[in-house]
């Protein structure tokens, strides 16, 4: 593992950055790439934050969070309650006369004639950004708290965020204020910009692909510095660390949390693009689902996950159309594999291979400065 | 306070401890004093509790009943590990435990001496005071070479040489090292006997051995303690206690005199 | 004021009267059979003892009664005599004539055929007889006669519904039926539900001590049903202080009565909530506890045991369906033919679906365990994600077998019924899962402490190494180990398809609880997850009866789990260890 950012990976970073984010939405501009390719590309980069999340988690700090899918959607319901309250004089019911105060269409259904006041304030577009950072952030910090402090670690954490995850998604479901099963659709407009049009589109492409390169750029700063030294540390002995002195429920309570936003900014840049938000994409599956992205591309490597996101999901639109019977079949027994034969990831194998070759040279070279063996 | 009564203060007293693991007494009644500087030498058959007592100095197990006291005014059992470890408490363990996916120089920069906080850690770059002096511990232990080395393709002896660098680095007040010849050749035992004999006075050091010529080594003219069942046996020079009937008792499992 | 006047004062003694009168009558002819009687009130001439004779009939539940009395009414009982004859005979007559205009008669008192002095049968003409008058007070009697008929019938509940509804009448005039049956009835539930209606009638008596007692009485019975009356009692009386303050009385004594209905209802429920749990967590206590593998496919391991029910239960009716897929082509339909039984013989399907369910289920484990967990074994995590995988596969083969519906199975007659007690509803099926779920726990604990397959379980579960170097085959072990618990998973499957739906994501419903169970046990101790089955389970049901929203009641056990864990980070019982890494 490199602890410093070499000359080559720079680059390569800097050029596919560059592509993400000018190059690809300038061929948009031009006509060579259609509306439906740069919103799946979008979406497809979403996704790659969500595995990020999962990444600094999992594959960094040890914590296998099945959570994750919970604190994504979570950011797209913060942003969602914007977006509701912007459609405005667009909404059916106030077309046919029955929703004079401007409501989301689903709260006409219910009954009400005002909205509630927690919903008010997410008419400021900023106040809505803010609470994506912060709700999630505070839910994060909370369970974390908690959990960290009691010292739940390994496969008990897991199971406890599974729950957490399938609690909240209960609780969505049942949560009629906040469009229960159906949750938040037919969106119109974000920033007063028409959501359908074709620089909308683009515009929100650009928002995720830059967000994925300065979010990269962070993860990849914080595993260079002493933090993530303590993060892998942790990771690797949780108990070695602690007599190392370092409190580490502090160190997890931080990525969690981090982790957490990053998702939850995920979640958020994907509604508009994806156009819908309900409970299903907080289930626990949704939450697995990114872990598979995660170990397909390689743990424990920055730029694994988001391939494996992005190709998981390439893979996942084909064989839905090709065989919709198989691909869960198909996705579940990717994921033996993977675990079976690639422990690593395709990353992660690349690395190993790397290591497998300068390995052979400090050997040689110790073999006289080893100290004999008892 | 006990301690004050007695008009002394010691860097670690344990009174009265007991800690029983499902019914089995790891530690029975035990009464134990250090005085600051002091490198003692703990030594008893298997099973005394001699790793038992560390883990309840250390935080990794909380006493069933008595105190153990730090400098006098602090309350180890109520304090968790890495408190324990910020109060200035270093341990090496038995089995040697180090961070095998770091390497030896990042093993060393995580046990300097400084901030364990998360925003330092987010900002903390070792400055050149700190990288000689890891340079130094590294050719103290012998692992210049190795530096850029994964620790955990390093050889049983170095890592325990690596472990015994950790400590160092973190320039502990009190040194709790658990058996640390073990595994070691002749030469490395030797080495290490002296490492610890050259720390003496600058930090207290407890170690914990079975090996009685290394014992020799490291107590000569100074206090020995043997643990048996969960509590002293008894203290004194290497002699008198080698020479100790009880202590014969035990070591060779002469069958106890009736009392 | 008048009516109410009427009814209160006049109607009670009219009823009292009839009742006396009654009680004679019923004395005198209690040797006769309720034909006798019948006959002889069809030939009785001073109506007021024609009447009689027709109330003497209450509390009879003689099966002749109800078609006597219909014939009478559509005129088709007739008064035949004789020639030559003063006595008139009450007879039916057979609807054919033969070739003379004459037909079959049957004597009403006897059921037998009319015969001559001969002792022949003997026909009759139309002309021989006349139907039986009967007015509109006799008609009343006799729909009074038909009204109460259910008070005697065999059948427990019926009788039980007919006291209830009189009682709920409030009408004083059926009372006096209600104290005759009272005298001769011996079963304690009838029992209760006669004083409970006497009772609720009596709250309309003139006298304002009966009034007063009756109250009382409701509120000894703990009658939940009677609230409505007495709340209404309560304000009728208002005038009479002592009589109304009886009233409150009782409510507040009904009010405790249901408060403790209540706690020992969702006492039972949370045990069998509990046990439901048990069931769907012992399995994965030894997988997970004592193994270290996190086993995600363990709710579908439970799915194979529901479909396996399924599979049985349509073998034994009408035959079941499967599409079996073949992936890149056509699935293969395969119909299993039914027996087509019913009654009993279907119901038996269910012991027999028991231990396939087990066996399918430890087979799909056993194939689980050599083609994937072996080779994860002190890799928790990833044991988890690959687990997930085949979670996934196996939903999708569900769903692609059987359906992506859920399927319906039936439940034996002897797991769908319930036993009332004191008001309290104990649902067979879940007495059946809490027996159940004692004889697995049992079952279980003898299996590790008193077969040499259980030692070598725990030997291997405690020291792998230290196991394998005395000789004990840990590769086996682990096998038997993790089909075992799968095992478990499926008998557990094969109880839940007789408690809710089963569908292709019937293990995801459960799989959340059963880790959590597990866990706020403390792994490696099955002692642990029974008590921490039960105590979810009746913090469940009573956090459910207490807020009456079961999602906020979920939301509410999680957080309760999260803060013990913060008590007792390792579970109820923990393990205790030395090593560094435990």
């Amino acid at each position: 593992m490199q602890r410093h950012v070499s000359k080559v990976e720079l680059v390569t970073a800097s050029v596919i950055a560059l592509f993400l984010v000018v190059v690809f939405p300038g061929l948009h501009a031009a006509g060579a790439v259609s509306d439906f390719t740069i919103k799946l590309w979008g979406k497809y980069l979403c996704y790659g934050l969500l595995a990020i999340s999962v990444d600094l988690l999992w594959g960094y700090t040890g914590l296998l969070s099945l959570g994750q899918a919970l604190f994504f959607s979570l950011g797209g319901y913060m942003l969602g309650m914007n977006l509701m309250l912007m459609i405005g004089e667009d909404g059916q019911y106030f077309k046919s006369g029955n929703n004079p105060s401007l409501l989301p269409d689903f709260m006409v259904i219910l009954g009400r004639t005002e909205l509630p006041s927690f919903w008010k304030p997410f008419y400021n577009f900023p106040f809505a950004v803010a609470m994506v950072v912060l709700v999630p952030g505070l839910l994060a910090f909370l369970f974390g708290f908690l959990g960290f402090r009691s010292r739940i670690k390994g496969v008990y954490f897991s199971i406890l965020t599974q729950a957490l995850t399938y609690v909240a998604a209960v609780f969505f479901q049942n949560a009629l204020i906040m469009g229960s099963n159906n949750g938040f659709t037919d969106f119109k407009r974000i920033l007063g910009c028409d959501i359908r049009a074709s620089a909308t589109q683009r515009g929100l492409y650009i928002a995720t692909a830059l967000a994925l390169v300065l979010v990269y750029a962070f993860c990849r700063w914080l595993t260079t510095t002493k933090f993530g030294l303590v993060q892998r540390a942790v990771r690797d002995s949780e108990t070695r660390a602690l007599f190392s002195g370092y409190a580490a429920a502090n160190y997890k309570l931080f990525v969690f949390v981090v982790a957490s936003i990053i998702g939850s900014i995920g979640g958020a840049l994907y509604l508009p693009q994806a156009g819908i938000l309900n409970p299903t994409e907080m289930m626990p599956e949704k939450s697995l689902e990114a872990v598979v992205w995660c170990a397909v591309g390689g743990r424990g490597t920055l730029i694994g996950p988001i391939i494996g996101a992005i190709g998981t999901n390439a893979l996942k639109s084909w064989a839905t159309r090709a065989f919709p019977d198989l691909w869960l079949i198909i996705l579940g027994g990717l994921f033996i594999l993977i675990v079976l034969f690639l422990p690593k990831g395709i990353f992660g194998l690349l690395g190993q291979a790397r290591d497998f070759f300068a390995k052979r040279k400090p050997e040689a070279a110790s073999a006289t400065a080893e100290p004999a063996k008892p | 306070m006990k301690i004050e009564s007695t008009q002394k203060t010691f860097l670690l007293a344990a009174e009265g401890v007991n800690k029983s693991f499902s019914g089995f007494k790891a530690i029975n009644n035990l009464n134990f004093y250090l005085d600051t500087g002091e490198l003692r030498t703990v030594i008893g058959p298997n099973g005394a509790g001699k790793t038992s007592f560390l883990d309840l100095i250390t935080g990794r197990t909380k006493p069933d009943s008595g105190t153990i006291e730090f400098e006098g005014n602090v309350s180890i059992p109520k304090l968790n590990e890495y408190e324990i470890y910020r109060l200035g408490i270093g341990r090496k363990f038995q089995t040697p435990t180090v961070y095998t996916d770091h390497t030896v120089w990042e093993n060393l920069l995580l046990s300097l001496e400084g901030s364990r906080g998360v925003w330092a850690s987010l900002f903390h770059q070792p400055n050149s005071t700190e990288r000689d002096r890891m340079d130094e511990i590294l050719a103290t232990i012998n692992l210049v070479s190795q530096r850029h080395w994964k620790a955990g393709a390093l050889a049983h002896g170095q890592k325990q040489w690596l472990e015994i660098g950790m400590l160092l680095a973190q320039n502990a007040k009190l040194l709790l090292v658990d058996e640390p010849a073990a595994g070691m050749t002749d030469t490395e035992t030797h080495k290490t006997g002296e490492l610890l004999l050259s720390l003496a006075g600058k930090h207290t050091i407890v170690v914990i051995e079975h090996d009685m010529v290394f014992v020799r080594q490291i107590a000569a003219g100074r206090k020995v303690t043997v643990l048996h069942q969960g509590s002293v046996l008894c203290e004194g020079s290497v002699d008198e206690v080698q020479n100790d009937e009880r202590v014969l008792d035990v070591y060779l499992g002469r069958k106890k005199r009736s009392n | 004021m008048t009516y109410r006047l009427l009814r209160t004062a006049l109607l009670p003694g009219i009823a009292q009267a009839m009742f006396w009168f009654l009680l004679g009558s019923a004395a005198a002819l209690s040797a006769s059979t309720a034909r006798q009687t019948i006959a002889t009130a069809i030939l009785e001439e001073d109506a007021e003892k024609k009447i009689g004779l027709i109330n003497s009939l209450i509390g009879n539940a003689d099966p002749a009664i109800k078609p006597l009395f219909d014939a009478w009414k559509e005129d088709a009982i007739f008064l035949y005599k004789a020639e030559g004859s003063a006595t008139k005979v009450p007879v039916s007559v057979g609807e054919e004539k033969d070739t003379d205009g004459r037909q079959a008669a049957t004597r009403i008192d006897d059921a037998q055929p009319l015969k001559a002095a001969d002792g022949q049968p003997l026909r009759i003409l139309t002309a021989d007889y006349d139907s039986a008058e009967h007015d509109s007070a006799i008609r009343t009697a006799m729909k009074g006669v038909l009204d109460l008929l259910d008070l005697a019938s065999p059948d427990r509940a019926r009788r039980i519904q007919a006291i209830e509804m009189l009682g709920k009448s409030q009408e004083a005039e059926k009372l006096p039926p209600l104290l005759l049956v009272q005298k001769n009835v011996t079963d304690t539930k009838v029992r209760h539900a006669l004083r409970e209606a006497i009772a609720l009638i009596q709250l309309k008596d003139e006298k304002p001590e009966t009034r007063t007692a009756a109250a009382q009485e409701l509120g000894a019975l703990g009658s939940i049903a009677s609230q409505d009356f007495l709340q209404q009692f309560v304000k009728d009386n208002a005038d009479q202080p002592t009589v109304a303050r009886a009233g409150t009385a009782a409510l507040a004594a009904i009010a405790n009565h249901v408060r403790n209905v209540n706690i020992v209802g969702t006492g039972f429920r949370g045990l069998s909530k509990g046990s439901i749990l048990l069931v769907a967590a012992i399995g994965l206590a030894i997988t997970f506890g004592l193994m270290g593998v996190i086993n995600m496919a363990h709710g579908e391991l439970i799915a194979v045991g529901a479909y396996t029910t399924y599979v049985v239960q349509g073998i034994f009716a009408t035959g079941v369906v499967l599409q079996i897929p073949t992936f890149f082509g056509q699935p293969i339909t395969v119909r299993l033919s039914g027996m087509n039984l019913s009654g009993t013989a279907l119901d038996n399907y269910f012991l027999l679906a028991l231990p396939l369910s087990f066996l399918m289920a430890a087979l799909v484990g056993l194939a689980l365990e050599r083609s994937v967990i072996r080779f994860l074994y002190r890799r928790p995590l990833e044991s988890l994600l690959a687990t997930w995988g085949v979670s996934l596969v196996l939903q999708q083969l569900f769903r692609l077998t059987f359906g992506a519906n859920n399927v319906q199975v039936y439940s034996p007659s002897w797991l769908s019924g319930n036993w009332t007690v004191s008001d309290v509803i104990f649902g067979w099926n879940r007495v059946f899962v809490i027996g159940f779920a004692i004889a697995i726990i049992f079952g279980t604990h003898l299996l590790m402490t008193k077969t040499p397959l259980g030692l070598l379980i725990r030997a291997v579960m405690q020291n792998r190494q230290m196991a394998a170097c005395m000789g004990v085959k840990t590769e086996r072990v682990n096998m038997l180990t993790f089909a075992f618990g799968s095992g478990l998973g499926g008998l557990a499957g094969a109880f839940i398809s007789q408690l809710g739906n089963v569908g292709p994501g019937l293990g995801q419903d459960y799989i959340v609880d059963a880790f959590m169970t597990v866990v706020v046990g403390g792994v490696g101790n099955l002692v642990g997850t029974v008590v921490s089955a039960l105590g979810i389970g009746l913090m469940d049901q009573s956090l459910q009866q207490i807020l009456l929203n079961p999602v906020l009641g979920k939301i509410l056990v999680l957080g309760m789990i999260i803060l013990f864990l913060q008590w007792r980070p390792a579970g109820i019982f923990v393990t205790k260890s030395r090593s560094l890494e435990s």
